[in-house]
């Protein structure tokens, strides 16, 4: 009988002596639900997976993906599932320096006693963590040279749509939704375990399968230039997608964490995918079509978890909370029970206008968060080329009307460095934000002025795969930084507070997401050089990335800044989104004429 | 309704241990899991008033991350009447076995909260001892009356250290430390972690290498020149 190797108890305790925050590492917290392994008598007839999500605990817990696929596995009595997070960087030492392997957090089971290690990537920055769990579970890092037929290791969620920075490391990539494509595939770990046929085997075999991609099947050639020439062969892989996502209940008895993390709240996605079509947006596209959770069982199932969880705070998620159309029913449904337990409600992606502002008056959260826009660009002509549905009436109107009643805070998103982007539509940013900072003080009662605050948050526009923008190059540091200084010394200080992302973060971000494999290189090299908890601003280093890419004989501006030919293969053509090249290149011609659709896609 | 939440409410005061992983878990941690228990269990709390009401509960002091602690306690006031030990179970049944309740009580609403009340702490800690010979024992208990108690850094924060030993060459030590200041004694407060550096420096000398448990066995109130648990004192 094969063994699972852990690690004990007392050895942890070894370990976490001098450890910041040891409650990250620890166990036992209410809602686990993986085996008991003191318990399995046949290990080889049951498969372990690892669910990691490649960042701290804090981070990584409330996502909202990990828990459904931690119980739908966990409610199949020959799986188990096991959390893995990464290690800060005292615990990653002490473990190297102790030679320990890392471990699940659940049983403790070094990671290279598990059948398959899955991946949850959210973003691109997470590359290097990814790699870093790798090598700490003593395998090596590329899918080539880990020789035995476990631990398979795969990789799934939106930084994955395209596939290919990462895919010299995975065996296997996952693209779309997981509640069933996972459960097929284990289905086939499971057959594969009992049998004893090679690696190879396996994959072919779940290569039939929707939304599954396996880089070893495939080869990519390259013109001189480093463009692709070909791909062979050229057959797409198509994105799985749950149909109905009322098949799967929201999960009504989640882990709920030992240590604080950074939302601690009952999370209940209410729907799926957004239609708004906004140009630069890749989750809109990612994430079709739009999918409704019904709102009798989501009024039922959100009161039976927070029974169950005893949250105080519970919040719908989706991408475009507005748009779901039950959203009054389902506040009214809940705002009783809500509000008789002292449960506050929170709607992060609601957008708010005059119409729907009762809508936030309802759960009452919005006075203490404040009104939200996201209007992207300041003039409504870049409005219309991003196709962002959203006019400066609208907003002007909902802050009187919001501030009379006794709001008094604002939060702004903004972008720089679209496509056709001109000087003025930068000076519109920073008109726009004197014109709300005004209305909003001719409508706030004197005595609240010196309270009232806007937050401004500015973020370097990166295009992404699957959008209408992926042809376009990113714009370079220089110049969006030019643009960044003249909003910060043009609008007005006093009521006005900026944040930005970092613009050399960003450029990196744009040549991860829309990389070859050759990207994978510079992402081993940039680990290899320490790179670790890259979208962490104290953490990321951009000399490291520069070397790595140099070292590597890549450019990045190859990646990140250049603009894409419309015949250009592109490394993630190999992927099937649901959308096709042609609508998105039509969508990319129609932004060149600041022509707007919408709601049409 | 608007009845129950004016009502002053019953105030149960409960004893619970952490210990093994939970030990790990910061007090803000621990107030938050008994908190989201409490909740679970279906225990109404009676809430502050305010712009953002708070539940009245309150908390014993913090113990030091990685001590396990056996006098662990929590004052809640709740809406609803609930028989001590109906109340133990349905708070039990939230919890995990590395974290329970152990005692419940019903006690005066009015009384003094359990955080301003505690005037001392009792920790534990065992001594993995070469020798367990008389002359040894007393040499080290000498040494931790003349030393320790009254001559170190931390004579003013300890109110009193007790030593005895077992057949296995293991030393136990008992050591009460002030958490309250008292103007009378010119005390001081019991800082653990930088006791336990210089502690495990200290025994080096008597060949002693190892603390292999140490916990927080009790806490105390002063009360008419005794010390009394928070349970003896209700
Ligand atoms: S509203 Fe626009 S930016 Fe937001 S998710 Fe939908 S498409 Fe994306």
């Amino acid at each position: 009988m094969e063994k699972i190797k852990t690690l004990k108890f007392s050895e942890l305790e070894n370990l976490l002596e001098g450890i910041q925050k040891p409650g990250r590492y620890v166990n036992h917290e209410v809602g686990t639900k993986s085996k008991d392994i003191s318990k399995i008598a046949d290990f080889s007839s049951m498969v372990f997976m690892a669910l990691i999500f490649p960042d701290i605990y804090e981070i990584g817990m409330p996502n909202l993906g990990l828990p459904i696929l931690y119980e739908i596995i966990n409610k199949i009595k020959y799986f188990s599932a096991e959390r893995v997070f990464s290690p800060w960087i005292d615990f990653e030492k002490k473990l190297r320096d102790r030679k320990v392997k890392l471990f699940s957090l659940e049983n403790r089971i070094f990671l290279d006693c598990f059948d398959v290690l899955g991946f949850s990537v959210q973003h691109e920055m997470l590359c290097t963590n990814i790699l870093n769990i790798i090598d700490m579970s003593g395998l090596k890092i590329h899918s080539k040279e880990r020789g035995g037929r476990f631990p398979l290791v795969c990789a799934g969620g939106p930084a994955v749509v395209n596939p290919q920075p990462l895919s010299k490391f995975m065996d296997f990539m996952v693209i779309g939704d997981g509640e069933e494509l996972t459960i097929k595939i284990l289905e086939k770990v499971k057959t594969y375990k009992k049998s004893s046929k090679g690696k190879l085997w396996f994959l072919k075999e779940i290569s039939k399968l929707d939304g599954v991609y396996v880089p070893g099947l495939y080869k990519f050639y390259y013109f001189k230039d480093g463009k692709i020439s070909d791909i062979k062969p050229f057959l797409k892989v198509k994105k799985e997608t749950v149909k109905d996502l009322n098949k799967f209940d929201i999960v009504l008895n989640p882990v709920i964490p030992n240590i604080k993390p950074v939302h601690d709240r009952f999370a209940v996605e209410i729907m799926r995918g957004c239609s708004r079509g906004c140009r630069f947006c890749q989750a809109g596209i990612i994430y079709r079509p739009v999918r409704q959770r019904n709102v009798n069982s989501l009024i039922e199932n959100s009161i039976c978890g927070i029974k169950n969880t005893g949250y105080d705070e519970i919040s719908f998620m989706s991408l475009s909370t507005a748009d779901y159309k039950d959203i009054g029913c389902l506040l009214e449904g809940v705002a009783g029970f809500m509000n008789l337990n002292k449960i506050s409600v929170s709607l992060p992606s609601l957008r708010v206008d005059s119409f729907n502002l009762h809508l936030a008056e309802l759960i009452g959260s919005g006075r203490r968060t404040g009104l939200t826009f996201a209007p992207e660009a300041g003039s409504q002509r870049m409005r219309d080329i991003i196709n962002k549905d959203i006019s400066e009436e609208e907003i002007i109107d909902c802050i009187k009307v919001a501030f009379k009643n006794g709001w008094e805070k604002i939060k702004l998103y903004f972008m720089i460095g679209f496509p056709f982007e001109e000087d003025e539509d930068i000076e519109q940013i920073v008109l726009l934000i004197k014109k709300i900072t005004n209305t909003a003080k001719d409508a706030l009662p004197k005595r609240n002025f010196r309270r009232f605050k806007i937050n401004v948050s500015i973020n370097a526009f990166c295009p992404k795969p699957f959008t209408p923008f992926q042809w376009v190059g990113q714009d370079s540091t220089g110049s969006l930084v030019k643009k960044f200084n003249y909003i910060v010394k043009n609008v007005p200080k006093k009521f006005v507070q900026i944040s930005w992302s970092n613009p050399q973060a960003s450029k990196i971000e744009s040549a991860l997401s829309k990389g070859d494999s050759s990207v994978g290189d510079a992402i081993e090299k940039a680990w290899r050089k320490g790179a670790k908890f890259d979208n962490w601003t104290d953490m990321f280093s951009y000399k490291i990335w520069e070397e790595a890419f140099k070292e590597s004989g890549l450019d990045i501006n190859f990646f990140a800044t250049r603009e894409i030919l419309p015949d250009e293969i592109l490394p993630w053509d190999i992927i099937d989104i649901g959308t096709s090249k042609k609508f998105l290149f039509n969508e990319y011609e129609k932004s060149r004429k600041c022509s707007r659709v919408q709601n049409k896609i | 309704m608007k009845n129950q939440e004016n009502a002053a409410g019953f105030k149960i005061r409960f004893k619970f241990y952490k210990k093994d992983e939970y030990k790990y878990l910061s007090h803000l941690n621990i107030v938050n899991i008994i908190t989201r228990a409490l909740r679970r269990a279906g225990i109404k709390t009676k809430y502050s008033c305010g712009y953002r009401p708070k539940p009245k509960i309150n908390f014993s002091n913090p113990t030091p991350l990685g001590v396990d602690s056996f006098a662990e306690y929590c004052d809640v006031v709740i809406l609803e009447d609930i028989e001590e030990c109906e109340f133990l179970s349905a708070v039990n049944l939230e919890l995990v076995p590395q974290m329970m309740a152990t005692r419940a009580k019903k006690i005066d609403i009015k009384s003094a909260s359990i955080s301003s009340d505690i005037s001392v702490c009792l920790y534990c800690f065992e001594l993995d001892a070469a020798s367990s010979t008389v002359n040894f024992i007393n040499e080290f208990t000498e040494s931790v009356k003349n030393n320790i108690k009254s001559k170190s850094d931390f004579s003013s924060s300890i109110f009193d250290m007790m030593v005895k030993t077992s057949n296995e060459n293991i030393i136990f030590v008992k050591l009460y430390g002030y958490v309250k200041i008292f103007k009378n004694l010119n005390n001081e407060i019991f800082k653990f972690n930088n006791f336990l550096e210089f502690f495990q420096n200290w025994i080096k000398k008597y060949n002693i290498i190892n603390i292999s448990y140490i916990k927080k066995e009790e806490i105390y109130i002063f009360k008419d020149n005794t010390l009394k648990t928070p349970m003896e004192i209700i």
